[in-house]
């Protein structure tokens, strides 16, 4: 599970020469809100976004309307987008935590990924939810159960030994520490193979463990 | 897996119509064509030669020459309209975000340059990247498309590699920028079916893995059935159905569209799935395109309203979209072939009946000159191109022996032989009993009458100013078959066998279609009623609506005249259905020889294994085995010893020691009880436990996981 795996190749990418105008077009179509800014032979030079194409009214409030469509119709893309050092990118051999957890720490909502120092794919917030629904198995059918249980090796390995005994199968889930109950762990599954009642009558045997959600 | 994410189609057509200005006015060449392309989604466009598939990708790329031009709809690539736009924005597009295959790739390389340094200056013109750095990649790229020796090809020239290879080299230098969008124009269109197949693999495993969209352009339907997965189908200038491959295979709803599925041989399980039924007429040019649907003229269901009202496009729910007035009405499997296009039956005869050709291990070598000092003066050791070697069998009175190879397996220079257009080297051929082992200088008038040929390409052999009757006339008057003032009446009667009709017969070549000008070409060879008709590949340069119709009127006229024939083909599929036996060649030997039906079914010559799983299959559901040949077919210079096929042969481990034999003895002949032989080492016992190479995928295997 590497960026290079969940990143979007072939992003829509706009050279700096572009009219702001047509920058915002080009996103509103194509119901993106990112676009790498890119010269010869794909080569990042910077990145739009859809607040950096606003233009703030401060600046307006002097002009008349012949000036601000002016104004407006001359803007390009190089002199409104992200560049230089507040351009934030990365590679696609790193774990999509990883990428996250930069996102996180910039407060950005997308990384442009280099290969071989060219542009060769986009990954965003939107793919990390994604990515999440995913993990979490929301595209397949099953019943997701959430079960809360000590913080100890071994611990686990009980829910799978059950889950397999009866030939079930896990397609998605995580875990993470039990909100407000230290030394507890809540470890969500989606289970496919048993029904609701089969799957809580079978881990409900578990001993040390509870069932705290299931649907 | 189901994906949350919806990522906007790369390309979008819409609407789109192209114009080519020509004197005195213009012609639209591609009408309202909407499709989209999805990343990572290989989107087949199909039909016959003309019918825009070609301009629909240059429109793309702005590459419509001067004459051309978009004149109504959008293109958009990533978003961006491509309509309109030129110059530098062009360019970079161009060379950075959409990339081009052609069909020839000698048309993308630069005969006098180096591969290496052609590919490399894709990555240090456009990206500064150094030269030492460039070609590592290059190297790279080229053993991602499976290149042999990549390093080394990299210091040949272009001429210095074979078809297969110049055009992994293309597909390579168009993945060096990472496109977003490949276009590809068959691209495989002039390779054999054995490369081919590996050049298939190769563009669908590139589309998983960088996630390009591919729009891929071919006139074969087995092609787009094997790496497409939604298809468009053009006819006259119009995309005329469109959906998934599955959907339009199964359960084609336009009438062109059924009527192509019908005109290719699908190598199914039976016989009866090789059978053609051609479509009549054929593709109208774009300046003379009827009214109305431009189908009608050749269509089965047309109505009163196809000839006044232009069909709207019809989308059904299952996202297939069809141009016909009365799609979701007309039901393909209700169809039945009108009188003029029923296709003959066959009478096999099973008497056994004297052979007419005997041929007795007839050998054609061809001395080549060597370019050293020592072999201009004739003092190096003369070498030979061994273009057949001991090809012996007999061929029955009144059968159809069909003979399979790849390009240069030796199958045009056997008939040449045989008619006397090339001295044989050694061996000996009787026909009808007369000995025509030595060319045609020395043989008498009555064995040039009986023995007759049809060529690929009928214009190399047509005297372009002779009109059709005078070219079908000649052979009549040459050897009197005909009392003189009877002649144009044979003409005329013959030309109506070949449904053309007598106001041909006063046309010059220049005014016929290619699949006319063949017609002419066979009325020509049967004129003087021979005993023997070689064709060689007398309808791969024609379009399949034509081909079919051509290959059942061949075969119609050679059941009427109780005429034997030698056919040519370069796959298994199209001799199928009427061969009465099937001869499979491979770098100038016969390799296995048989009754037609033991051909496509165990045991089977290791090679024609390999073929059969090569050959694409116009059908989604039929499943072939997996047997990708490695390498290139070797030199006829210096055949391999022992077994021919020995360096390419994926069989050969089965014998003792990985088949060692076959590298230094040659194989013996194994004959089955039906008179079935192969060449090989491998006994028939073994031979006969191998697995029938195309089988049908079993209902409703979409599996869960
Ligand atoms: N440069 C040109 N000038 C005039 N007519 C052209 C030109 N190129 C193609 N055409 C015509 O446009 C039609 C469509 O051709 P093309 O796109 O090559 O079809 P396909 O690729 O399906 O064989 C044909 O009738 C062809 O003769
Ligand atoms: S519109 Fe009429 S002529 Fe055209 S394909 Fe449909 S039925 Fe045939
Ligand atoms: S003789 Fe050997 S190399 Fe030749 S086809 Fe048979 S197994 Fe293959
Ligand atoms: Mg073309």
């Amino acid at each position: 599970m590497l960026v290079k795996d969940y990143m979007t190749r072939h992003p829509i990418m706009i050279s700096p020469e572009t009219d702001a105008s047509e920058a915002q077009n080009i996103m509103t179509e194509n119901n993106i809100r990112h676009l790498p800014v890119v010269g010869d032979g794909k080569r990042l030079l910077g990145l739009i976004t859809r607040e950096k194409l606003h233009v703030p009214p401060s600046d307006l409030g002097s002009l008349n309307v012949w000036e601000i469509s002016r104004l407006l119709s001359d803007l390009k893309v190089k002199g409104m987008m992200v560049k230089g050092k507040d351009l934030i990118t990365t590679e696609g051999d790193i774990t999509i935590e990883d990428a996250a957890k930069i996102m996180l720490e910039e407060k950005i909502g997308c990384l442009p990924v280099l290969e071989d120092g060219v542009v060769g794919g986009i990954i965003t917030d939107t793919d990390m939810l994604a990515h999440l629904a995913h993990l979490m198995g929301a595209t397949v059918q099953g019943v997701r159960v959430t079960i809360r249980m000590p913080d100890k090796v071994g611990e686990s390995a009980k829910v799978t030994d059950v889950i397999a005994s009866h030939g079930w199968g896990i397609y998605g889930g995580g875990g993470h520490d039990a909100p407000k109950q230290p030394g507890y762990w809540d470890a969500v599954l989606k289970i496919q193979g048993g029904d609701k009642e089969e799957v809580v009558a079978a881990l409900e045997q578990i001993e040390g463990q509870e069932i705290i959600d299931v649907r | 897996m189901n994906n949350l994410k919806k990522a906007p189609p790369v390309l979008i057509l819409e609407d789109v119509a192209v114009a080519y200005k020509i004197r005195g006015g213009e012609i639209e060449a591609v009408q309202n064509v909407s499709f989209e392309i999805n990343r990572g989604e290989t989107h087949g466009i199909v039909g016959e030669s003309g019918c825009g598939k070609s301009t629909v990708a240059w429109a793309v790329l702005n590459f419509l020459g001067a004459n051309g031009y978009v004149k109504r709809g959008s293109i958009k690539f990533q978003g961006q309209e491509l309509v309109g736009v030129t110059g530098e924005e062009l360019r970079r597009l161009r060379g950075d975000q959409i990339a081009m295959v052609y069909q020839d790739p000698m048309q993308a390389l630069n005969p006098s340059m180096r591969l290496g340094d052609q590919m490399s200056e894709v990555l240090t013109v456009h990206r500064d990247m150094d030269k030492k750095e460039a070609e590592k990649r290059c190297i790279e790229m080229l053993e991602r498309v499976y290149m042999p020796d990549a390093a080394n090809v990299m210091n040949r020239y272009p001429h210095q590699i074979s078809g297969g290879q110049q055009q992994r080299v293309v597909i390579a230098t168009a993945l060096l920028n990472n496109p977003a969008l490949l276009i590809m124009d068959e691209p495989t269109t002039a390779l054999d079916v054995t490369v081919e197949a590996v050049v298939l693999d190769l563009i669908a495993d590139l589309r998983r893995e960088f996630d390009t969209a591919i729009m891929y352009i071919t006139h074969n339907l087995g092609v787009v059935a094997r790496v497409s997965t939604r298809v468009g189908v053009m006819y006259a200038g119009e995309m005329v159905e469109r959906g998934t491959v599955e959907d339009i295979y199964k359960d084609p709803q336009h009438p062109y569209t059924q009527g192509l599925m019908r005109c290719v041989p699908k190598l199914g399980a039976d016989k009866a799935s090789s059978i053609l039924y051609p479509i009549r007429g054929r593709v109208p040019p774009p300046n003379n395109r009827p009214v109305g649907c431009v189908f009608s003229p050749r269509c089965d269901y047309v109505r009163e309203i196809c000839h006044n009202k232009r069909p709207e496009l019809l989308e059904f729910s299952s996202g297939v979209s069809v141009r016909c007035h009365f799609a979701g009405e007309i039901e393909a499997d209700k169809w039945s072939p009108s009188d003029d296009i029923l296709p003959p039956e066959i009478i096999t005869d099973t008497s056994p009946r004297e052979p007419i050709l005997k041929l007795d291990n007839l050998k054609k070598y061809y001395e080549v000159q060597g370019s050293s000092l020592k072999d201009i003066l004739g003092l190096g050791e003369q070498r030979y191109v061994k273009a057949v070697e001991n090809a012996d069998f007999d061929l029955p009175r009144g059968t159809t022996l069909g003979v399979v190879g790849e390009s240069g397996c030796g199958k045009s220079t056997l008939i040449k032989t045989i008619i006397g257009l090339e001295q044989t080297t050694e061996g000996h051929a009787e026909f009808m009993e007369i000995d025509i082992t030595d060319e045609i200088s020395t043989r008498g008038e009555d064995v040039i009458k009986e023995l007759q040929m049809v060529f690929q390409n009928p214009d190399s052999t047509m005297n372009p100013s002779y009109t059709v009757g005078q070219q079908i006339g000649r052979p009549m008057k040459r050897f009197s078959t005909v009392p003189k003032d009877e002649i144009r009446g044979e003409v005329i009667k013959l030309l109506e066998s070949m449904r053309l009709g007598e106001n041909y017969y006063d046309r010059l070549p220049r005014q016929l279609s290619g699949g006319e000008k063949q017609r002419v070409g066979i009325a020509r060879a049967l004129a003087s009623h021979p005993n023997l008709v070689l064709c060689d590949e007398p309808v791969s340069a024609l379009d399949v609506s034509v081909q079919a119709a051509l290959l059942n009127l061949l075969l119609e006229l050679q059941q009427e005249y109780d005429t034997t024939m030698m056919f040519i083909a370069h796959d298994l599929s199209v001799v199928r259905f009427f061969s009465d036996q099937v001869a499979v060649m491979y770098l100038g030997q016969i390799m296995e020889i048989g009754p037609a039906n033991a051909i496509y079914a165990p045991p089977y010559h290791p090679y024609s294994e390999a073929l059969l799983s090569a050959v694409p299959i116009p059908d989604p559901s039929a499943e072939q085995k997996h047997i990708r040949l490695e390498g290139t077919v070797p030199s006829a210079i210096n055949p391999p010893d022992g077994c021919r096929f020995h360096t390419r042969c994926p069989r050969r481990e089965l014998l003792p020691d990985g088949g060692a034999i076959c590298e230094t003895e040659m194989p013996p002949w194994r004959e089955t009880a039906e008179g079935h032989r192969i060449f090989c080492h491998i006994p028939l016992e073994t031979l006969n436990t191998f697995d029938p190479v195309i089988t049908q995928k079993p209902e409703g295997s979409n599996h869960v996981s």
